[in-house]
């Protein structure tokens, strides 16, 4: 059984005016002393509290910088709650940006293995999906090449078919449902909408409010880092799209 | 399944707890050998790719140091060549490990960067990753020294070769503890590496890297090299490949002792930074 389970779970980044510094500035220029460097705290998330089991999805909205790509790194573990409890259940896969992390100089199969390694497949599981990865991204010979020569949108191609390719329960997108061009796009939000069926419990961030209704049972309106609303997803559309006097987009059938 | 919670929520743990939670660390950083060893494959290929020596090419610069070094000193030591290549050779592979592991180390997390902003994994794979790249070359660099002390002497003290077992075994947990210390300091200051070069820079003068140990005892300057982890390390890798003997115990000793307070620190700061670094990157 997948679960997840936040009970006033906070970040909060802690940072100083003037970071990443060399010692010799440190010393000379007295930016240990409070008064020179202060500390300055940003509440990322505060008091979120939210339980979700076995075949929920969850729709995270917001405006930029509201705290979601935050409260998916919580939930992925990629950031630990600086107050409250983070209780996660199961094998969490989470797509960040698809563009990051990958290994410039090495050849695109190459990628394909270390990254499918890093969320958690070992060569024999691998072993069949290689093929599966590849065709999916549609790349070809491009594979052989080093991923430096890749188009960003290449890329986002690459980085999708290695997400996709693996079972978790937990699933964790923040963004990323448009990737690619308008025929990969088409593809790409079909193997979404199988990822999320399958997956036990997924978590989508997005601005796309249609989609988010067509996929999810339940939203979470963010507003600066606080829970401003969470429950049925036409219920939360109706009530940030009333908020914000933006038009209601029409749902649509998933 | 996985729980977590602010440290100040755990009560105070008895000692099997915390052996479980190094079981489990260790556990989780064996979980995902195929992602950092992959990543040790592709630094290696990448590197050289291209370049028509390969790997070889960083075999390169201990090779012309040395024969560089022969010209010089062997003549102002009153050294026969026989002795003094090896000698100096094995001290450059050992210096070229030792800054390979701070200069590395220094940049290991912020070349992860992206995988810990999207990953939850241990952090101390990715000093491992540098560690073991830098050793790789190492061990290669090994295989030369070897096949020097064959040329100059005819011989390879076969028999006296599984000392090195010991040897590299600290090597390797100086070499990850190391990294990983640097890598931390780096993420706070972020000059750490040039300053280290310095520091090496310097320590390379005190440590008997191109001149025997025993001149400074002759001038009354025993402790430089008595005191110098650095140099126990030359001791331990020289006495097997050159004399084909054991190191005095004592260097075996006290490089034991650096190792665990090496262990001691690098545990120390996972502990600390372990869940914030990531703010800090």
């Amino acid at each position: 059984m997948a679960l997840i389970q936040l009970e006033k779970a906070s970040v909060e980044f802690s940072t100083r005016r003037f970071k990443n510094v060399g010692l010799k500035d440190y010393l000379l220029k007295g930016l240990f002393r409070s008064r020179v460097n202060p500390r300055i705290v940003v509440r990322a998330l505060q008091d979120i509290t939210l339980t979700l089991r076995d075949g929920e999805c969850l729709g995270v909205i917001g405006h930029n910088g509201a705290g979601k790509s935050t409260l998916l790194k919580l939930i992925a573990g990629v950031y630990p709650p600086t107050q409250g409890r983070c209780i996660i259940r199961g094998k969490v896969a989470a797509l960040f940006d698809l563009t990051l992390g990958f290994e410039r100089d090495a050849s695109g199969w190459e990628n394909i293995r270390y990254r499918a390694y890093l969320l958690g497949e070992t060569p024999q599981t691998l072993q069949g999906k290689l093929e599966t990865i590849a065709e999916f991204s549609e790349l070809g010979e491009y594979l052989e090449m080093p991923v430096r020569y890749y188009s960003s949108g290449m890329i986002v191609r690459l980085g999708f078919s290695i997400a996709t390719a693996i079972e978790p329960e937990i699933l964790v997108v923040d963004e990323i449902l448009a990737a690619g061009d308008a025929s990969f796009r088409e593809k790409a939000r079909r193997r979404m909408q199988e990822m999320i069926q399958q997956a036990r419990i997924a978590v989508l961030a997005s601005h796309d409010l249609k989609s988010l209704e067509g996929f999810c049972s339940r939203i979470l309106w963010l507003e600066k880092g606080r829970m401003q609303m969470l429950g049925p997803a036409s219920e939360v559309i109706d009530a940030y799209c009333q908020h914000y006097g933006t038009p209601r987009p029409r749902s649509q059938a998933a | 399944m996985s729980v977590r919670a602010l440290p100040s929520e755990v009560p105070a743990r008895p000692v099997p707890a915390a052996v479980q939670a190094v079981a489990d660390y260790f556990y989780q950083i064996w979980r995902r050998r195929y992602f950092w060893w992959s990543l040790v494959k592709i630094d290696l290929r990448t590197r050289y790719r291209g370049t028509y020596l390969g790997l070889g090419w960083s075999l390169l610069n201990p090779i012309l140091m040395t024969m560089v070094m022969c010209l010089v000193f062997a003549k102002l030591f009153h050294q026969p060549l026989a002795t003094y290549a090896p000698f100096v050779l094995s001290g450059l592979a050992f210096w070229n490990y030792l800054t390979g592991i701070v200069m590395d180390g220094c940049h290991s997390f912020r070349r992860g960067e992206a995988y810990i902003r999207q990953h939850p994994a241990p952090l101390a794979i990715y000093p491992l990753k540098a560690s073991l790249v830098v050793g790789i070359h190492f061990l290669m660099a090994l295989v030369v020294l070897l096949g020097t002390v064959w040329l100059a002497r005819g011989t390879v003290p076969w028999h006296a070769l599984w000392l090195l077992i010991p040897a590299l075994g600290l090597f390797a947990v100086l070499g990850w503890t190391t990294a990983l210390v640097m890598g931390v300091v780096n993420v706070w200051f972020e000059d750490t590496a040039q300053l280290s070069q310095v520091v090496l820079r310097a320590l390379f003068y005190v440590t008997p890297v191109f001149y025997d140990g025993e001149m400074l005892h002759k001038h009354g300057l025993g402790w430089v090299v008595d005191w110098n982890p650095l140099a126990a390390c030359l001791d331990v890798l020289r006495a097997p490949v050159l004399h084909g003997q054991p190191a005095p115990l004592s260097a075996y000793g006290f490089l034991a002792a650096v190792a665990l307070a090496m262990i001691a620190l690098a545990a120390l700061l996972l502990w600390k930074v372990e869940r914030k670094l990531i703010f800090y990157l």
